[in-house]
């Protein structure tokens, strides 16, 4: 009984495959895959809910790319795990993803064992893609390309600043970056004294006893490193405890649902990013009105770099002339690499001009945005 | 600053006592852990938060309605959960186990009807903040204050005054007992989870309405604080609970203002490790295991 059903199934395998073979040899239908990692649920669940709608909106206007799409929950084994899925069950040519800088910094180590080009759209803590050369690269600003024209114009617009104490949560890999290395760098640069740096944690509910902390230092300015959940709260906190001191944020909670959370705490925060919704430029703005009419809510910088990095692939792999076929695949992998090695000045649909440097990190003008009104606006 | 982190820290322990407390409930007339507590404790949250989304309520009413929301899924649970398992005489544990399942159906419905993001109350309900001196005290804070210790001392008062309290008590010491002497257990049991659930979806809703942080995996680190509570202040033990919580919240509050956020978590269960190891009855309980 055993053997026999071994033999239909090898019998069924061989057909599937040679199906499949056959398939995707007429080269008019062959798509290239390409697997796609994203929080759609747990941490970062709002990020990825973004980039669900830019996948549909990139998936309506072609079919160049045929996607494998799993949900990481932000959590770094399954972003391990799902990139080994990808390379060797679901053969992939390439992968888009994953969100955090936490995930990726361990996915991609896998990604270059598995000779497969790895690509994340909003990773933005520095040298994750230096490490793994050459097959990892990021259309991602890294936060230290950001921070120092933050705070400059942080500064700028508050004079008087002169120490701050800088609220940091180090269980998130770019949070801690920016809030113990990159900003610190950057204000020490500027002249201005950190008394102290409180972490937290992300998931941590009750912020009371970190602000309390930070008010008896009485600073002139609040910085904080988080992503948007944990960063609202804070915020929301420091507010309610009666400090009014400017807020300086990083990245991390760039996402509508930090001006959501916070309400009026949100007013007058200061971050950066290199896209933002009410960006007056035609393209920008014709692809956020189109992204709302699929949306309730406006589009974060997650889902116009998820879209970008799609047509970054998508053009890659028309102009390397790849094949789809899995005899192909090594081929076609270490083309889309030299591809992706090679993007210089393209114009991203969404973000713009876009160079990948030597470290296989993205080049573009980042912007200062801060909450006015309940929306980020840029700061001119 | 001490004023305040202790302030802080009073406002955290009290809704920690109102988990532990609904726990000390439970364990006292079972004998038995409630898995899925902290799960009652997420509803109530996100009862609350209905009420206020949809009846555009204030905390007040959204307090009333998760009070009896909770009280009424707590009911279910014993129902569905506990008796039946009881009643064809299971393992000890088994209706331990069948709660930790509740627990997980309560937090994947939760997670389809709300979405796992995490969401706050409107803004319109923001708190109005006096300073008083060097402390910041706030709408909510005293919300959360006034409403635990009313329901403490009404708590408090049901045990010991009235007979269903009583009831409650004889069938703590002893189940068997009790039935003899013609009390319905299966009632006092009923009413124990009613009691305890009402009390964790409060401490919801003003967990939700101070830190503005609701989401279907809320229940689970709560769930486990509460419990430890509960062993801290001395098993089913409700005095302990109350005063373990606060304890605990306090504790926790001073180790993130005085030593550093990441050790939160690890410091209130070393002290907590530390107390259990020179009073493994807990702080209130009595030579034996009291119940």
């Amino acid at each position: 009984m055993v053997p026999c059903r071994l033999k239909l199934f090898a019998l069924a395998a061989l057909t599937l495959t040679l199906l499949g073979g056959l398939g995707s040899a007429d080269p008019a239908s062959a798509q290239v895959k390409i697997g796609v990692l994203m929080p759609l649920s747990g941490k970062g669940a709002s990020y990825g809910a973004h980039q669900q709608v830019a996948i549909k909106m990139f998936q309506d206007k072609g079919e160049a790319l045929k996607l494998v799409i799993y949900d990481t929950r932000g959590e770094n084994t399954d972003a391990i795990n799902l990139t080994r899925k990808l390379i060797g069950s679901d053969h992939v040519v390439a992968i888009v993803g994953p969100l955090f800088s936490g995930e990726s910094e361990v996915s991609f180590p896998v990604a270059v064992q598995g000779k497969t080009p790895i690509i994340t759209p909003t990773s933005a803590k520095p040298g994750i893609a230096a490490a793994n050369r050459p097959w990892a690269f990021r259309n991602a600003l890294t936060s230290d390309k950001l921070d120092g024209a933050l705070v400059d114009r942080w500064l700028a617009a508050n004079p008087g600043i002169k120490k701050v104490v800088i609220l940091v949560d180090t269980k998130d890999a770019v949070s801690k970056s920016d809030g113990s290395i990159v900003l610190p760098a950057a204000l020490k640069e500027r002249g201005i004294a950190i008394l102290d740096s409180i972490s937290f944690q992300t998931g941590d509910i009750d912020y009371s006893a970190q602000v309390t902390k930070a008010k008896s230092w009485n600073p002139d300015g609040l910085v904080v490193a988080a992503l948007y959940n944990e960063g609202a709260n804070v915020v929301r906190e420091l507010r309610k405890q009666g400090l009014a001191q400017p807020i300086v944020a990083g990245l991390g909670i760039m996402d509508p649902r930090f001006i959501e959370l916070a309400g009026p705490a949100a007013e007058g925060v200061m971050t950066v990013n290199d896209f933002w919704t009410d960006n007056p430029d035609p393209a920008v703005a014709k692809w956020v009105a189109e992204y709302k009419q699929r949306s309730p809510t406006p589009p974060s910088n997650a889902a116009a770099l998820m879209y970008d990095t799609l047509d970054i692939v998508r053009a890659c792999a028309e102009k390397s002339g790849l094949s789809g076929k899995p005899d192909d695949l090594e081929k076609d992998r270490e083309r889309m690499r030299d591809c992706l090695a090679k993007v210089k000045d393209y114009k991203a649909p969404v973000t713009g001009n876009t160079t990948f440097n030597g470290e296989g990190d993205a080049l573009r003008q980042p912007v200062v945005l801060v909450v006015r009104k309940g929306k980020f606006e840029s700061v001119r | 600053m001490l004023l305040q982190q202790l302030v802080n820290g009073l406002m955290l322990g009290s809704t920690y006592s109102l988990i532990a407390i609904g726990y000390a409930l439970i364990f006292g007339v079972l004998g038995l852990v409630h898995l899925a507590h902290g799960e009652v404790f997420m509803m109530g949250a996100l009862i609350g938060l209905q009420i206020v989304l949809w009846m555009k309520a204030g905390p007040v009413v959204a307090l009333v309605g998760a009070l009896l929301g909770t009280a009424v899924l707590g009911v279910l649970i014993e129902l569905i959960a506990f008796r039946p398992i009881r009643a064809r005489n299971g393992p000890i544990f088994a209706p331990m186990v069948s709660t930790i399942g509740v627990g997980l159906i309560l937090q994947e419905v939760a997670t389809k009807a709300f979405g796992g993001e995490q969401v706050g109350f409107p803004h319109r309900l923001e708190p109005v903040t006096w300073r008083l001196g060097p402390v910041t005290i706030s709408s909510v804070q005293l919300l959360i204050l006034g409403t635990s210790l009313v329901l403490m001392l009404a708590l408090h008062l049901w045990v010991t005054r009235t007979r269903m309290g009583m009831a409650m008590r004889a069938s703590a010491e002893s189940t068997l007992t009790a039935r003899l002497l013609g009390i319905s257990t299966d009632r006092v049991i009923l009413v124990t989870f009613a009691v305890a659930s009402a009390l964790a979806g409060a401490a919801g809703v003003l967990v939700g309405l101070s830190f503005n942080a609701i989401s279907p995996f809320m229940g689970i680190d709560m769930g486990v604080k509460g419990l430890a509570i509960m062993l801290l202040g001395g098993l089913g033990n409700i005095y302990g609970a109350m005063v373990g919580g606060l304890l605990l919240g306090a504790i926790e509050v001073l180790s993130v203002a005085y030593l550093a956020s990441s050790y939160r978590d690890a410091f209130v269960f070393g002290v907590m490790i530390l107390i259990l190891l020179f009073r493994p009855q807990g702080l209130f309980g009595v030579g034996r295991v009291d119940r």
